[in-house]
Formats: C-alpha cells, sequence, structure tokens
C-alpha cells in the first residue's frame, strides 16, 4: 500500500477499514449489552421479567413460570461479557487500530491479521451469546466462558498482539507516543492475565474445571477480575483518551511528565489491588492488607490519568458548548475521576465491610462503565465517522471552529444522547448509592447484641424503589445509545469510506538505548532495588525488617541525589527507551508480573494443608456434584454468596452457632471453581446444609429441609413471600448422567487432587447417586411431593443440604495427612 | 481563529516540547503539589499500616476482633440467661473468656484464700480433682457457693456477690475441667 512519490517521501494509506469494522460492530453489540443490562435490572424488580412476561406477550401461548434461557442468572453473565468483550472491545480495537497508525505514520503491519482479528473476535462474541443463555459457564465472573472460547480468545489476542507490535516495528515515528505505552501495557497484562486465569481441565468438550480450586482460584480470580477492569477497561481507554482528546481539542497534553509518572505508577500499582474484592473474608490478612493499601497508592496515579485528560481542555473549555465530541470526553474522564477515588475508598476495610456484597458495588462499576467507557466512546465515535465516511459535499477537514464533529448527521441529536446519558448513569449511580447503603446498614446493624433486620427480604424489599430507578436509569442510558446509533447510520448513509493517508519521509531508524540499556541503568536499578527492599521489609522477619527498612531508605536518598545531579542523563535514557519498543514492551511486562507473583505464587505453592485453618471439606458425593454443577449453569452465584465474613454481623446472621462462626478457608478447599460470590441479592449459603439424617446413608438436612427447597425452587414467593428469585420449573423435568458426573470426578481425582477413591467405579457411583436420590425423593414422598429421582432438581437439593459440611482437623492430623500425600 | 489566552500564570514558563506525534503536543508541566502530597501520602500511610497490623504486632487481626466480638455478644446474652441457669449454660460460660477472667478475679480475692490460689485447695476442698464432696453439677457448685455448706467453712456468697459473679466464678472454676 505504499506508493512512492519521490525519492524522499511516500504517501502511506491507513487501513481505515478495520477501524470502521470495529466501530460498527461496538455500536451493534453495545446496544445488545445495554439492552440485556436493562433486562436483568428489571428482573431483579419483577421476577416475571425472567420469562413469564412472554405469557402476557404471547397471549399465553408460551406458558411458563420461567424461561432457563433469560433467567438473571445466566442474562447477568451474558451483559457484563457483552459490556466488557464486545462492547468495549470492539471499541477499543477500533481506537487502538485509529490512533496507533497515525501516532506509527504507517499502516497496520497485515491486512490478513488485521481481518482474522476482527472476525475471530465477532465468531467469539456470537459464540458467547449462545453459550451463556444455554448454561455453557465456567463459573468465574468475567471469565465464565467455555474453554474452546477461551483458546479461541487467546489466539485471537495473539494474533492482535502481533499485528500491533509488528505496525510498531514498522513504525516511520522514532519514539513511543504515550497512548502507546497504555496500548503496550494492555496487550502484555490482558494476556497474562487471562491465560492464568482460563487454565482448566476440560472434562468434555463443553465443560471444564478449574485447576485452582478453593481460596486460591478466590485469589486468581480476582486478580484477574480486577486487573481486567484495570487493563482491559481502563489503560486501553487512557491511551485513546491520550490520542482523541488533544486531537478533539487541538491543545498539547498537559503534562507528559505526569504522563510518565502516571504510566508507570498504574501499570506497577494496580496489579497487587485484586485482593480487595476478597475483604474480611477468610483470605490471609497480609493478603487482603496489600490489597487495601495498593488500592489507596492506586488513588494519585488513577487521578494522574484524569489530570492529563481534563488539564489538555485548558483554553478549550469555551468549546465544550458548542462540542459535543468535547462534552463527551470531559465528562468521561470526570467520572474515571470519581470512579477511581469511590475505588480507593470502598477498599477500605471497614468501608468494604459496609459496601462490599451490596448495590454500591453495581454502582460503582457502572460508574466506570457508563461514565468512562461508555462516553469516551461516545465521543471517539461521533469524531471518527465524519472522518472515515465522508459525504460528498463535506470538505476535507471535520474540524471547524465550533465543533470536531463536523460533518456528522446532527449535533443536536449527540447533545440529546449526552444529556439523556448524563440523567441516566446519575440516576443509576445515585439510586446504587442509596440502594447499597441502605442495605448494607440493614444487613450490619446489630443491636443490643441481635441482628436488627433478621430477615434478609425485609432488607431486599427496602430497596424496591432505588432498584427501579436504577432500571429507569439504565433504560435512559440505552435511548441515548440508540440514537448515537441512529446518528452514526444516517452518517454513513449516502457517505464515502475513505481511508486517511500520510506522506512519510523515507525511513530512518535508530533505537538510542540497546535492550540490555533497557534494563542496565540508574532508573531501573533504583525502582528495582526499591522493590526488592521494601519486599524485604515486608515479609521478612526482625532481622530483614531492618535491612530492608534502611536499604529502601538508602536506596531513595541514593536515588534522589543521584537524580539532582544527573536528572538530565535520566531524561535521554527515558527518551532513548521510547525508541526501544522491546525494551520498553520488557520494563512494562516486568512491572505488572511482580504483583501478581509475590501475591500468587506463595497462595499456590504452599502447600494445601496450610490453608485449612483447622477445618477441612468433606467432598462431595456424585449426586452433590451434578447439583454443584446445576448450581453453577444457573449461575446462582450472581446472587448468592457462600463466605461468613470475618464480621459480627456476618456471623451472627449465617454462621451463629457458637462451633462455626466464620468461613474458614478449608472448607471450601474442594470447590472447583470457589463460590464466594460477589454480590449478595440473596443470602448467603455456606452453612445452608447439614447433618447426615438419622438412618440415611447420604441425605443431609440443614437449616431448611427438602420440602422447603423443593417448593422454594419450584415457586420462591411460596415460601419467601416477596422473594425476586427466578423460578426454576425446568430442574423437576430435566435429568442428570451419570457417565458425565463420573467423568469429571476422574478429572477432580486425577488432576485436581480431591480425595475420591482411586478404585471407584462407575456402577459404584451410579449406585450411590441412586441411593442418594432416592433418599431425598422418598423423604419428599412422605410430605406428599413426587420429585423423579433422576431430575435436577433432587440433585440439587443434594448440594444446598450440603454447603458448609466440613470435618475438624487437628495440625497432628494435618501433618499426616500431609505427610501420607 | 481566536487566540487561546493561557489562564495559568504558570503558562508563561512552561516549557511545550518540540516533538510532534500526528500533530499532538505535549506540554511539561511540573506535577501539581496536591497530587504528589495524594501518591506519597498513600504510600506512607501504607507502609505504616502493614508495620502496624502485620510487624508491630499492636494492631490486632480481624479475626482475633472478631472474636473478642463475638465474646462479647455472647457474655451479653449469657448474662441475660442467668435468670434460668442451668448446667449446660454454665459450661457454655466456662469457655467464655470475659466470664472466666472476671470469676478468676472474684476468685483470688475471695475463694484463694482457702481454696488456693491455684484452685489446688488448702484449708478447702482442692477443686482441680474431679472429686466433688457436695455434688458435681455445674449447677450444685453454684449452689455451694451460694448457698454455703452449713457446719463447714464455706460460707454463703450469694448476699455479697449476687448470681451473676457467682456466675462467673462457677465459670472460673470449670475452665479448668472437660465437660463430661
Amino acid at each position: 500500500m505504499k506508493a512512492t512519490t519521490g525519492s524522499l517521501t511516500e504517501t502511506i494509506v491507513y487501513n481505515d477499514k478495520v477501524v470502521r469494522q470495529f466501530l460498527i460492530a461496538s455500536i451493534l453489540f453495545g446496544i445488545v449489552g445495554m439492552a440485556a443490562g436493562a433486562l436483568i435490572a428489571f428482573q431483579l424488580n419483577y421476577w416475571q421479567m425472567n420469562g413469564k412476561f412472554l405469557e402476557v406477550l404471547t397471549f399465553g401461548l408460551i406458558k411458563s413460570e420461567g424461561i432457563q434461557y433469560l433467567t438473571f442468572g445466566r442474562l447477568r453473565p451474558l451483559h457484563t461479557n457483552a459490556a466488557i468483550f464486545a462492547f468495549v472491545g470492539n471499541m477499543m480495537f477500533a481506537g487502538i487500530y485509529y490512533s496507533t497508525q497515525r501516532l506509527c505514520k504507517c499502516r497496520l503491519a497485515s491486512d490478513k491479521l488485521s481481518a482474522i482479528h476482527f472476525w475471530g473476535w465477532q465468531g467469539i462474541i456470537v459464540a458467547a451469546a449462545i453459550t451463556l443463555p444455554a448454561g455453557f459457564t465456567r463459573g468465574k465472573e468475567y471469565a465464565e466462558l467455555i474453554w474452546p472460547i477461551n483458546i479461541a480468545v487467546v489466539v485471537i489476542w495473539v494474533v492482535f498482539a502481533i499485528n500491533f507490535f509488528w505496525t510498531l516495528a514498522k513504525r516511520n515515528e522514532k519514539s513511543l507516543y504515550v497512548a502507546l505505552w497504555f496500548y503496550i501495557a494492555t496487550i502484555i497484562t490482558v494476556a497474562m492475565l487471562y491465560i492464568v486465569n482460563h487454565l482448566s481441565i476440560p472434562t468434555s468438550l463443553l465443560h471444564s474445571y478449574p485447576i485452582f480450586g478453593g481460596v486460591q482460584d478466590a485469589l486468581v480470580q480476582w486478580w484477574y477480575g480486577h486487573n481486567a477492569v484495570a487493563f482491559f477497561l481502563t489503560t486501553p481507554i487512557l491511551g485513546i483518551m491520550y490520542y482523541f482528546i488533544p486531537k478533539a481539542a487541538r491543545r498539547p497534553v498537559y503534562s507528559y511528565r505526569l504522563s510518565v509518572i502516571h504510566f508507570w505508577s498504574l501499570v506497577f500499582i494496580y496489579i497487587w489491588a485484586g485482593p480487595h474484592h476478597l475483604l474480611n473474608t477468610a483470605l490471609p490478612g497480609w493478603l487482603q492488607a496489600l490489597g487495601m493499601i495498593f488500592s489507596l497508592m492506586l488513588w494519585a496515579p488513577s487521578w494522574g490519568g484524569m489530570l492529563n485528560g481534563l488539564l489538555t481542555l485548558r483554553g478549550a473549555w469555551h468549546r465544550l458548548r458548542t462540542d459535543p465530541v468535547l462534552k463527551f470526553f470531559a465528562a468521561g474522564v470526570t467520572f474515571y475521576g470519581m470512579a477511581t477515588f469511590e475505588g480507593p475508598l470502598l477498599s477500605i476495610k471497614s468501608v468494604n465491610g459496609l459496601a462490599h456484597y451490596s448495590d454500591w458495588i453495581i454502582g460503582h462499576v457502572h460508574s466506570g462503565t457508563l461514565g468512562w467507557n461508555g462516553f469516551l466512546a461516545a465521543g471517539m465515535f461521533y469524531w471518527l465517522a465524519p472522518r472515515l465516511w465522508r459525504k460528498p459535499t463535506m470538505p476535507a477537514s471535520a474540524h471547524d471552529e465550533q465543533s470536531s464533529c463536523a460533518g456528522l448527521y446532527s449535533q443536536s441529536l449527540a447533545n440529546l444522547h449526552f444529556w439523556l446519558g448524563m440523567v441516566g448513569i446519575l440516576l443509576y449511580i445515585g439510586a446504587m448509592w442509596v440502594s447499597g447503603i441502605t442495605q448494607g446498614l440493614m444487613l450490619n446493624a446489630v443491636d443490643d447484641n441481635v441482628l436488627a433486620y433478621p430477615d434478609f427480604i425485609e432488607t431486599l424489599n427496602a430497596i424496591r424503589a432505588p432498584m427501579l430507578f436504577r432500571a429507569i436509569g439504565g433504560t435512559f442510558y440505552l435511548i441515548g445509545f440508540l440514537i448515537l446509533a441512529y446518528n452514526i447510520y444516517m452518517t454513513i448513509r449516502g457517505s464515502r469510506a475513505v481511508d486517511g493517508e500520510v506522506e512519510v519521509a523515507s525511513r530512518e531508524m535508530e533505537t538510542s538505548v540497546s535492550l540490555a540499556g533497557s534494563f542496565f541503568n540508574a532508573p531501573v536499578t533504583y525502582s528495582s532495588l526499591a522493590v526488592i527492599f521494601s519486599c524485604i521489609w515486608l515479609f521478612g522477619g526482625d532481622f530483614s525488617l531492618l535491612v530492608g527498612f534502611f536499604g529502601l531508605v538508602i536506596t531513595c536518598l541514593l536515588a534522589v541525589v543521584h537524580f539532582q545531579v544527573s536528572g538530565a542523563k535520566w531524561q535521554d535514557w527515558y527518551a532513548g527507551l521510547l525508541k526501544n519498543s522491546a525494551g520498553f514492551t520488557a520494563l512494562t511486562f516486568i512491572s505488572v508480573a511482580i504483583g501478581g507473583a509475590v501475591q500468587i505464587v506463595p497462595t499456590v505453592m504452599v502447600e494445601r494443608a496450610n490453608n485449612i485453618e483447622g477445618r477441612i471439606q468433606i467432598p462431595y458425593t456424585p449426586l452433590e456434584l451434578i447439583g454443584r454443577d446445576v448450581y453453577i449453569r444457573e449461575g446462582c452465584y450472581t446472587c448468592h454468596s457462600q463466605m461468613i465474613r470475618t464480621m459480627v454481623p456476618d456471623v451472627l446472621r449465617y454462621g451463629p452457632r457458637q462451633d462455626q462462626g466464620y468461613s474458614r478457608l478449608g472448607e471450601s478447599i474442594y470447590d472447583f471453581p470457589f463460590q464466594w460470590g460477589s454480590k449478595r441479592t440473596g443470602p448467603d449459603l455456606a452453612r445452608e446444609g447439614g447433618a447426615i439424617v438419622e438412618g440415611h446413608t447420604y441425605m443431609r438436612s440443614g437449616l431448611r429441609n427438602n420440602e422447603w427447597h423443593y417448593l422454594h425452587m419450584m415457586d420462591p414467593r411460596s415460601t419467601s413471600p416477596g422473594s425476586n428469585m427466578p423460578s426454576y420449573p425446568w430442574l423437576a423435568e430435566q435429568s442428570y448422567s451419570v457417565e458425565t458426573i463420573a467423568r469429571r470426578i476422574r478429572v477432580q481425582r486425577d488432576w485436581l487432587g480431591v480425595p475420591y477413591r482411586e478404585d471407584w467405579t462407575i456402577d459404584e457411583i451410579r449406585e450411590s447417586v441412586e441411593t442418594h436420590a432416592m433418599e431425598i425423593a422418598r423423604d419428599l414422598r412422605a410430605r406428599g411431593i413426587y420429585a423423579e429421582p433422576e431430575s435436577e432438581m433432587v440433585a440439587l437439593i443434594a448440594y444446598l443440604q450440603k454447603l458448609g459440611a466440613y470435618e475438624k482437623i487437628s495440625r497432628r492430623d494435618r501433618n499426616l495427612r500431609a505427610a501420607r500425600e | 481563529m481566536k487566540k487561546e489566552t493561557p489562564k495559568n500564570k504558570d503558562d508563561s514558563d512552561v516549557i511545550l516540547l518540540e516533538h510532534e506525534y500526528d500533530g499532538i503536543q505535549e506540554y511539561d508541566q511540573r506535577l501539581p503539589n496536591w497530587w504528589l502530597i495524594t501518591l506519597w501520602g498513600a504510600v506512607i500511610f501504607s507502609l505504616l499500616y502493614w508495620f502496624f497490623y502485620f510487624q508491630s504486632r499492636v494492631g490486632m487481626t480481624d479475626i482475633e476482633l472478631l472474636e473478642q466480638r463475638l465474646e462479647r455478644i455472647e457474655a451479653a446474652n449469657l448474662e441475660a440467661t442467668l435468670a434460668m441457669l442451668d448446667d449446660g449454660n454454665l459450661w457454655q460460660m466456662s469457655r467464655n473468656t470475659q466470664f472466666i477472667q472476671a470469676g478468676r478475679n472474684h476468685y483470688t480475692a475471695h475463694c484463694s484464700a482457702c481454696h488456693g490460689p491455684n484452685l489446688e485447695g488448702g484449708i478447702g476442698f482442692a477443686l482441680v480433682d474431679n472429686e466433688w464432696v457436695h455434688g458435681s453439677a455445674p449447677t450444685d457448685i453454684f449452689r455451694v457457693i451460694d448457698e454455703g455448706i452449713p457446719g463447714t467453712g464455706m460460707q454463703a456468697w450469694g448476699g455479697s456477690l449476687g448470681p451473676k459473679r457467682i456466675a462467673e466464678v462457677v465459670a472460673y472454676v470449670l475452665s479448668h475441667h472437660e465437660q463430661p
């Protein structure tokens, strides 16, 4: 695509086709994701929205208390995956491909790879949209997709990475602009996170178990979950901000220095903060503390990005009145600042004790996605559309004095979108503050040494009104986005697709810092020493405490003095580093890898026996394991936690018996994946189960009997008036397969270390399943309920009655057991 | 095009970096002081926090704090059961450190003279062996302290100590024994 126009310059035509494709895909899937969000928001208030509403819509043609493909538990993963990977993902690729070509003055390295990237990614999205409602899931948040799709994601991500880094290698611009730093961090970190958190052992084409269980799985999951937010929803969008805001505002970026400091501190610190999703749980205290303090330290680096975004608008503020693009950008960056202030606040352990598992977290997430991601996306789309498609009458530049998106079909509609979206977000997050804090306070209230609101439903019904306002706010936002889609469609209609081009002087690349030079130099040496001494201080005993402390102080002093003397040289070195993309990438990778390594490696390596706190889970019987897979398939974890936190109200509410207390690590050691949950729309289930009923081999009975569970699943409101849980009538009709569970048990035993008998034959497993199921079915029969023993309902009841079963194990037993293993 | 005058007086001596990327230029402004304070303040707070909770051994862990609070709640609830004492809740009290602590204090003040500072006995019977002359049930022990044993040196403490303190003493004594 290069045409030599002279001996010195050549004209390069950019590949803007793939940008257009990603832009359109992002809008389409944005609508799908937001519509799913609006639907599930209404489901929380009106249980009929889980399928029964079709009865009314079709005048009784479809008769159902609920449709399994439409329940909250299955659509919520669809909503999150669509919003993150389809909407923001496609938007991110559009923005990255558009800006990278221009910042490198070079066409994307390979048109083929670009096309594979685009179509591959859309294929993944379609596969996700089919499998998630169908109930194929790994049961880990934002990592629900089944393993064949995981592999496809990794392959496509690698295609993206090759295409991107190859383009960098071919660039006609010596130095890397700050936007590219953020793209580099995104690509390598997401790859690292995604691969580690998706390590699984397949049991069939559609099902797998993660290789980590219990606390290890929790830690890996939230290392991933938190940093998916960081490196999928934040860093690429910051890069996009660094390109599109100065472009639209036509102002220089506020501060290069701030870019350098906030970039490196952000990528280094972000990774450590994952455990703040597990505060006040059984997670070891040192990990919780790291999660909290690194979240606090993250506040300033995040605000560095906000400052650079907002202050770049200095001198262009007056144009906010007339330019919808700048309006969206300014509001989006402001929401980013708000969300990144709220984040550290929520990471303070005592605040988290109130807010965790509540709607406050949902509101927090949405001020990030709707405000920051959504508004940045809208601004970018409005800016890009008239540049990627041109009306025959349009001048070459889409800029005019008033607006940076002249050529857009309608700027008034863009303004309408802005205000609808803004009102929508404010309604949404305001409602979620009210509801989260209200319910949190009610659930945590202890008066006169007893719970003030012992009935969970009472706290749920107290937040019905804010939950409704949330749904309305979300609908506003969706309508605004539909207006965007219409506006962009009308802009494209009758326009011609145009590709940007640039004249470049013949390539003359030189690298002023060698790869070795990237690592061996003053700033990197001081940073490494500081990290090493900090670790010696923080994790060492008495002596190393002193060594670490004084080492750190001396390193810092030396670094300051050295900088005073030869700071200019450091700047030269950094300017040189920016010309060596391999060195830059390697340093970024090391920065992001440290946090994960320090937190995860010890937890995974330390023998399991040290992680049980005197209790060890009793492995599931085959029938219970079948029930557990049903529980995961139905997405029960999206509303129910299984973790009694180390807090008085949690223990009083969910683990009051004297010998029980909070959830110990050992109680979920055989849970693949862990089911601690992240939201309590319903009550915690960690101790729902109980002991084996006398005269039975397997059947257990816990807080409630089998009859209650059966009726509750068929119609939750029959046992819990006012409940918003969907009905699950299909569980009584669908049956399970013993062959499948035998295969899964084998995987758990051979690969995951669950102590099932080596010589367990399939016939014995079948016999155990049948005996267990018959015991439950007979018990139900005695109470006048006829349930098929082979139905999933019976399996699910078996699982629920098992929850919280553990045996105590002393230090001596533990050592013996460890020795035997 | 309207001239955009810098609003900030600092702008006059701000460096505009020469390099340009696709038309984008960068200033090189100093980092705002409040931002630096936020950054370093958080770093220093974090180090102090860690030192306080994990190295100075002054801060209590979550679990210690939780156990303490739960015990307080349990103690308060047990107090409410004083009116209907039975063996079960006396045994329960004997596993609650709040009761044991209080009981030890009363014991040292009132009982150790006869029964020995370590319950090993002296003028009175030993309370650590498993021999109970006047009945071994916790309620028996409570009654002995409350009403005394006429004709022996064991006086009735009910009037001066009251049921709560007596229960605490019983809890302390029972804390040296295993529930059968």
